[in-house]
């Protein structure tokens, strides 16, 4: 049985705090993001305050869009593209922030300092009533507040004696498992702080919060890995910045350029993009074959993409 | 081979199917058959032919495999009485299997040596322990709901009762062969039934061997619980590949085509393109509404497969609405796409019968209602199982 991906019920801070990548090999194979508290995420169910979109790429041909969505524990990013029509449409729909919850696929750009960009790219959006979004955020917290019991339990097994962890489904189980493998020095009981911030909106006691003016994930810092307190240290080598770390203008024109070959890898019946193709594309968007080149030449470096077949990229 | 000391060493008294160990030390046995396959094995030592017997019996308090070295070529039918004197007892990929071989004497026997079988006698058995060819079987459960129906076997017109019985393990489909006059809610004590596979799921079926005794049902689920039925995890439901009685709650994530508008053929309710029905060709095709819902839980995933009323009634809109609509709009897509704009986030409490196929679990709803959400109680529980006071 090939069952759809789950939309995982997740806050801005395990989406944020999540590295751990697992790329599906063979055809049509799903990609996950794996959360410290073993979300294994191919899809999400998110929901917050909608930020009013802002084109990304310059193509009229080819529009692209990305928003923020904050809700009570962080931000998150989520974008639409020409694949989304709809999702896109409603994205632009909204020009003062509103309450929304989105349904879309997980993604990871790992930039060339290491920093990890979350984003969401989104299948359906629909604003909504605050009341709504309060009870989504409510099973966020409910399902949050699970993994976490659950990648505690098993961090408390004693090797050697029999597992006994039971009430949760199996897969559940063994993504938990896996996310105390990958992030050994993560301790999941830090992420219960950001959870008791969100009841209190649950309740209706404090307001769904705003997202900063003017403050769009493009012309700012974009959401970096959480600075690892000692409880919660994330012990995986991260790239040493190269000299002269990029700017953030430079770090949306990758973001931008990896959307394109990730989309046009969606489209392709092999799962690669095609370098022609993609620097067709990156032409319409307002960047020269030369800078296409460049941009690529850098991404292949950092290791976010790779052309294992002469002209055929696809993300790493 | 030393043979236990009985009182008459020549005709020892049978053993009940029921109480069969595995021992090296030969028993007899006197039992129906309940089928019987003829073949032939091929010995590894000089390549001979050898036949085989082999099938199922059953004495009225288990049924047990068996297999018949070098039978009669008289042929063995199944519901015939056989005595089988020293044959052995073996186990076979965990179950308990009967082998007649040179040294067994099997001799046809009348019903009445059959062994009386007290119906207290027989152990039940739990439904969620039902294996395809069972058969003898015991069952009490209550009926959660039964209907009669009119099949073709044949030339004739049968008319059967097709329900659902519940125990505290499962709720399984039972099909039952003649009237035995069962109403919903009641618990009953059935003895006599078969096992098979029907769509992937285990069935009960009952026939006029079969036996149903009004019991008081002490310890069943009762007719109110298996009513409203506990909300199941949707990753159980889809780890489980569905099941009789289900109830799951989820929020709405998508919808799958066709969904909104439909056109139906009038004979068989097909959905027809362009006019034309797969079977029936070139028909006046009949609008309908329909909704195929993915519902989504964060664990797992269930389509829904929701008809008419239930499109109406979560659209907020009326069959006829949407025909006017597409007539004034000449677009259908707009259609589908207020549909899913509507039911796009909402929550619902959806019961029925789920059944698997290689794309997931499918539920078909005997009801869909939007889920109440109390925000208040929500935030309670958040805060304790938080354990720490609200900021």
């Amino acid at each position: 049985m090939t069952g759809r991906e789950p939309a995982w019920r997740v806050l801005a801070q395990e989406l944020e705090a999540s590295l751990e990548e697992e790329k599906g090999v063979g055809e049509r194979a799903a990609s996950y993001l794996l959360s410290p508290l073993g979300a294994r995420m191919n899809r999400v169910l998110v929901s917050g305050t909608l930020g009013p979109a802002e084109p990304v790429g310059r193509d009229p041909e080819n529009p692209f869009y990305r928003s923020r969505l904050v809700d009570p524990t962080g931000t998150i990013a989520v974008t639409a593209g020409g694949f989304q029509p709809r999702a896109m449409a409603t994205l632009r729909e909204v020009t003062l922030p509103t309450p929304a919850i989105v349904v879309g696929k997980v993604n990871l750009f790992r930039g060339r300092d290491g920093t990890a960009y979350v984003s969401v790219r989104a299948e359906a959006v629909r604003p909504t009533s605050a009341e709504e979004v309060r009870g989504h955020l409510a099973d966020a917290v409910d399902q949050t507040v699970e993994r976490i019991r659950l990648v505690e339990a098993i961090r408390g097994e004693v090797p050697g004696t029999e597992p006994r962890i039971v009430g949760y489904p199996a897969s559940w189980v063994r993504s938990a498992r896996e996310a105390h493998r990958r992030y050994p020095g993560v301790d999941p009981g830090t992420f219960r702080g950001a959870l008791r911030s969100v009841v209190p909106v649950v309740a209706g006691s404090a307001p769904l919060p705003m997202p900063a003016a003017g403050a769009l994930p493009t012309s700012v810092e974009p959401p970096r890995i959480p600075t690892p307190s000692p409880s919660a240290r994330i012990t995986r080598s991260v790239p040493a910045p190269p000299p002269g770390a990029p700017s953030a203008g430079e770090r949306a024109e990758e973001s931008a350029f990896l959307d394109v070959i990730d989309q046009l890898a969606d489209q392709s019946a092999d799962g690669y993009a095609d370098l022609k193709e993609v620097v067709r594309a990156a032409a319409r968007t307002g960047v020269t074959s030369q800078r296409a080149e460049e941009l690529l030449g850098r991404l292949e470096e950092s290791g976010a993409v790779e052309e294992p077949i002469v002209g055929k990229l696809r993300r790493a | 081979m030393a043979t236990p000391p009985t009182h008459d060493a020549d005709v020892p008294s049978e053993i009940r199917l029921r109480d069969l160990r595995v021992t090296s030390a030969p028993v007899s046995i006197i039992a129906r058959v309940v089928t019987a396959q003829r073949r032939e094995v091929t010995r590894k030592s000089d390549g001979g032919r050898r036949p085989v017997l082999s099938g199922l019996l059953s004495d009225g308090t288990a049924s047990v495999r068996f297999t018949w070295w070098d039978p009669p070529s008289d042929p063995v039918e199944p519901g015939e009485i056989l005595r089988a004197v020293n044959v052995q007892v073996r186990e076979w990929q965990g179950r308990l299997e009967l082998t007649f071989n040179w040294k067994s004497r099997v001799a046809p026997a009348g019903e009445a040596e059959l062994p009386k079988v007290a119906l207290e006698e027989v152990p039940v058995r739990k439904l969620s322990d039902l294996r395809s060819g069972d058969e003898g079987l015991r069952v009490i459960g209550r009926i959660v709901r039964v209907a009669p129906k009119t099949v073709s076997v044949g030339e004739d017109r049968r008319l059967l009762h097709e329900g659902v019985v519940a125990d505290g393990s499962a709720a399984v489909a039972f099909t039952a062969w003649s009237d035995f006059r069962l109403h919903p809610g009641e618990a009953v004590d059935i003895s006599g039934g078969y096992a098979r596979v029907f769509r992937g799921r285990p069935q009960l079926v009952l026939d006029e061997r079969s036996t149903v005794r009004r019991v008081p049902g002490d310890g069943l689920p009762t007719a109110e619980s298996l009513a409203s039925g506990a909300a199941k995890r949707m990753a159980d439901v889809e780890a489980s590949g569905g099941g009789e009685i289900l109830e799951v709650r989820g929020v709405v994530v998508g919808l799958l085509p066709p969904s909104g508008l439909v056109h139906r053929c009038p004979d068989c309710r097909r959905a027809v393109r362009d006019g034309v029905c797969r079977v029936h060709g070139n028909v006046p095709p009949e609008p309908d509404l329909r909704t195929r819902l993915v519902l989504d839980d964060g664990t797992g995933v269930v389509t829904v497969n929701a008809g008419r009323p239930e499109t109406e009634e979560l659209w907020g809109r009326t069959l006829a609405e949407c025909l006017r609509e597409v007539e004034a709009t000449a677009d259908p897509g707009r259609l589908e796409e207020h549909l899913f704009a509507t039911v796009f986030g909402r929550r619902l409490r959806v019961r029925g019968r789920g059944s698997a196929d290689d794309f997931g679990v499918t539920i078909h709803p005997e009801s869909i209602h939007v889920d109440p959400l109390d925000l208040g109680e929500r935030a309670r529980s958040l805060g304790t199982s938080l354990g720490g006071a609200p900021r």
